[in-house]
């Protein structure tokens, strides 16, 4: 399983090593994909692979040390009646998440997106939308 | 030559109903199960298609007089300005047009697709006045059925061809093929290979000047060739017409390419007649026998260098092999919407709503491409540069860099190794920003990632990359990173200076 999670944290949270706390406890991958911190608030937005179980675990552990964890779904879409499938953005993504299928559509697997938003602008006709939460 | 037939035949075939069509996909697998001599006997036609941003596509437009008339000196659709130096109010629409008020965003090609979409569009025009057109302004809101003509007419459509793309620079650039990331980070392709129109008949032995020919979702026609038809190096075009009322948003889509304009997807297919064996062969052609260039678009020059040779087949697995390593492949056309244009085609003729049409007149099959006539040089960068440049090594002093710059008076000081090799650049800034730190070797202060240019680039390129990076000298180097000289911004000043004398 591969999910999208955003951790706030809150004002006293800030400065404790929460994040590495809860990767030396947990057997799943954590990537962080964006970070906005400054002297108030943070906000992180991570990847996260492992079994279901071991992902609820993941955001318990964040929950009780003060930092909210929220999964996230369809941060990121290909609007399939505005794509014309040409292809322009596979050669662009750098996980391989934009794919041409066996039918020549393409295809955008959301699990593989770090989204690092290279497709969307080079979207000739604007298909691909990231709602940043 | 065994088998021969008529466009005569094949329509009547039509009209009872048993013509028989293939895609120019299909077409290949039944010449390699059959031989092209019992495919020419069974099949009639075989049809092509392709959906790429075409730039050189535009529309006519006849709005109908205003009550008082107005003759249009400027006009703007949705603040897309469109060509009016014709008669009151006729204009060209062209697809590459930037809206003037949303840039880059919206152009011309939006301005078509919302036209098709039946979506109501601003009209704003002004003009000087005159006896019989007093009016000197208007503004109103049309849509595609409260004007009267309202005609695609592409000068250039339906590359037989494109070139393939990639980016030597270490810099991602924006080009008409999309997006090119640095260091050859990937590769994109235009062109729909197996399905592409022109390279079905690439001796252009069926189309022709009135071929009836998919466009746009409707039913169009080859008016011309296209212009820069250039059929001796496979890369023939054609100019094409049909009546934009009767065309589908589905298949004539606006677009944006990143950073660099607006254009036009056009949906296109051709019938190609299959009169003999000969024909047969030609449209059976796959994607490995169908060649393209890879050119470095990093050269912002008109002759681009050809990294190699690559087949359309090559470019549709996805990876290319480039200078040693597999990259990534992106095409910029829809070969999917390219297949359902073909697929539409032999369904229109199977069921007896589309004929073919034979040409007036076959395309010239010797037309020269030529390049600009200029009378001047563009100057390139080797023409202005401060040569030799004064250059200082990594473990120099900071103190003895100062008093080089403050002695020759200039700001930038390229840092080369022992055989002269780019490693950074450290400018007189740098030099004021170490005052007080304690550092002492120019190492510590360099920049490592310069921005370079090289001696062949036009300095309008190289003048680009000043103003985009927003510095004020570029060290020029060769294809070892090894310095010859520097360009300025002050050698660009002079430069100028000269012209206006």
């Amino acid at each position: 399983m591969n999910i999208k999670i955003r951790l706030k944290y809150a004002e006293e949270a800030l400065n404790k090593p929460i994040l590495a706390e809860v990767i030396r406890k947990s057997s799943a991958e954590i990537n962080i994909l964006h970070a906005e911190i400054n002297a108030r608030k943070g906000e992180i937005l991570v990847g996260v692979e492992g079994p279901p179980a071991e992902i609820e675990k993941i955001i318990k552990l964040f929950e009780e040390k003060g930092v909210e964890a929220e999964k996230l779904e369809h941060i990121v879409t290909l609007d399939s009646d505005i794509c014309t499938d040409c292809g322009a953005c596979v050669s662009l993504c750098p996980t391989g998440a934009l794919s041409i299928t066996e039918d020549y559509s393409v295809e955008l697997d959301e699990d593989k997106c770090i989204l690092c938003e290279v497709c969307v602008p080079a979207c000739p006709v604007r298909a691909i939308k990231v709602k940043r939460p | 030559m065994g088998t021969s037939r008529s466009y005569e035949e094949i329509n009547q075939k039509i009209r009872d109903g048993d013509v028989v069509v293939v895609t120019a996909e299909e077409i290949v697998e039944l010449v390699r199960e059959k031989g092209e001599g019992k495919v020419a006997k069974e099949v009639d036609v075989v049809t092509t298609g392709t959906f790429g941003a075409m730039c050189s596509s535009g529309a006519w437009l006849n709005f109908g007089h205003a009550d008082p008339p107005i003759k249009m000196q400027r006009i703007w659709l949705n603040d897309v300005e469109a060509y009016t130096g014709v008669a009151a109010v006729d204009a060209y629409i062209g697809a590459t047009q930037l809206s003037e008020t949303r840039g880059m965003d919206y152009g011309g090609g939006h301005v078509i697709e919302d036209l098709v979409r039946g979506k109501e569009v601003k009209l704003r025009a002004t003009a000087y006045g005159t006896d019989c057109y007093p009016r000197k302004e208007i503004e109103t809101t049309i849509t595609i059925n409260d004007i009267n003509q309202a005609v695609l007419c592409n000068p250039r459509n339906a590359y037989q061809r494109y070139n393939a793309a990639t980016n030597s620079r270490d810099e991602t650039i924006y080009t008409y093929m999309g997006t090119l990331l640095p260091n050859y980070g990937n590769v994109t392709f235009s062109g729909a290979g197996v399905l592409s129109p022109l390279h079905k008949d690439p001796n252009y032995e069926t189309i022709g000047v009135g071929t009836r020919i998919f466009l746009g979702g409707g039913q169009g026609y080859i008016a011309w060739e296209g212009t820069q038809h250039n059929p001796g190096k496979t890369l023939g075009t054609i100019m094409v017409i049909g009546d934009l009322k009767e065309m589908s948003p589905h298949y004539l889509r606006g677009c944006n390419i990143d950073r660099y304009g607006t254009s036009l997807y056009v949906g296109l297919g051709i019938p190609i007649p299959v009169l003999n064996e000969r024909i047969a062969q030609t449209a059976a052609l796959s994607e490995d026998q169908i060649k393209t260039q890879l050119l470095d678009y990093g050269v912002p020059r008109r002759d681009r260098p050809v990294l190699r040779d690559v087949t359309y087949a090559e470019l549709r697995s996805g990876k290319v092999e480039v200078k040693g390593k597999e990259v990534p492949v992106s095409p910029l056309s829809s070969f999917k919407v390219a297949r359902e244009i073909a697929e539409k085609l032999k369904k229109w003729m199977e069921k007896g709503e589309f004929y073919l049409s034979p040409p007036v007149e076959l395309l010239p099959r010797d037309t020269p491409f030529k390049p600009m006539k200029q009378v001047t040089r563009a100057p390139l960068v080797k023409d202005v540069m401060t040569k030799p440049a004064i250059t200082a090594a990594p473990e120099d002093k900071i103190s003895s860099a100062a008093k080089v710059l403050a002695e020759g008076a200039f700001n930038h000081l390229p840092i080369v190794d022992k055989r002269g090799k780019l490693l950074g650049i450290v400018t007189s800034w740098d030099l004021a920003v170490a005052l007080g730190t304690g550092k002492r070797k120019l190492s510590e202060i360099m920049t490592k990632k310069v921005v370079v240019a090289s001696e062949d680039e036009p300095v309008d390129s190289a003048a680009r990359k000043l103003e985009q990076h927003n510095i004020s000298g570029l060290p020029v180097i060769d294809a070892d990173r090894l310095v010859k000289g520097i360009l300025t911004s002050e050698d660009i000043s002079r430069l100028i200076g000269r012209r206006a004398r």
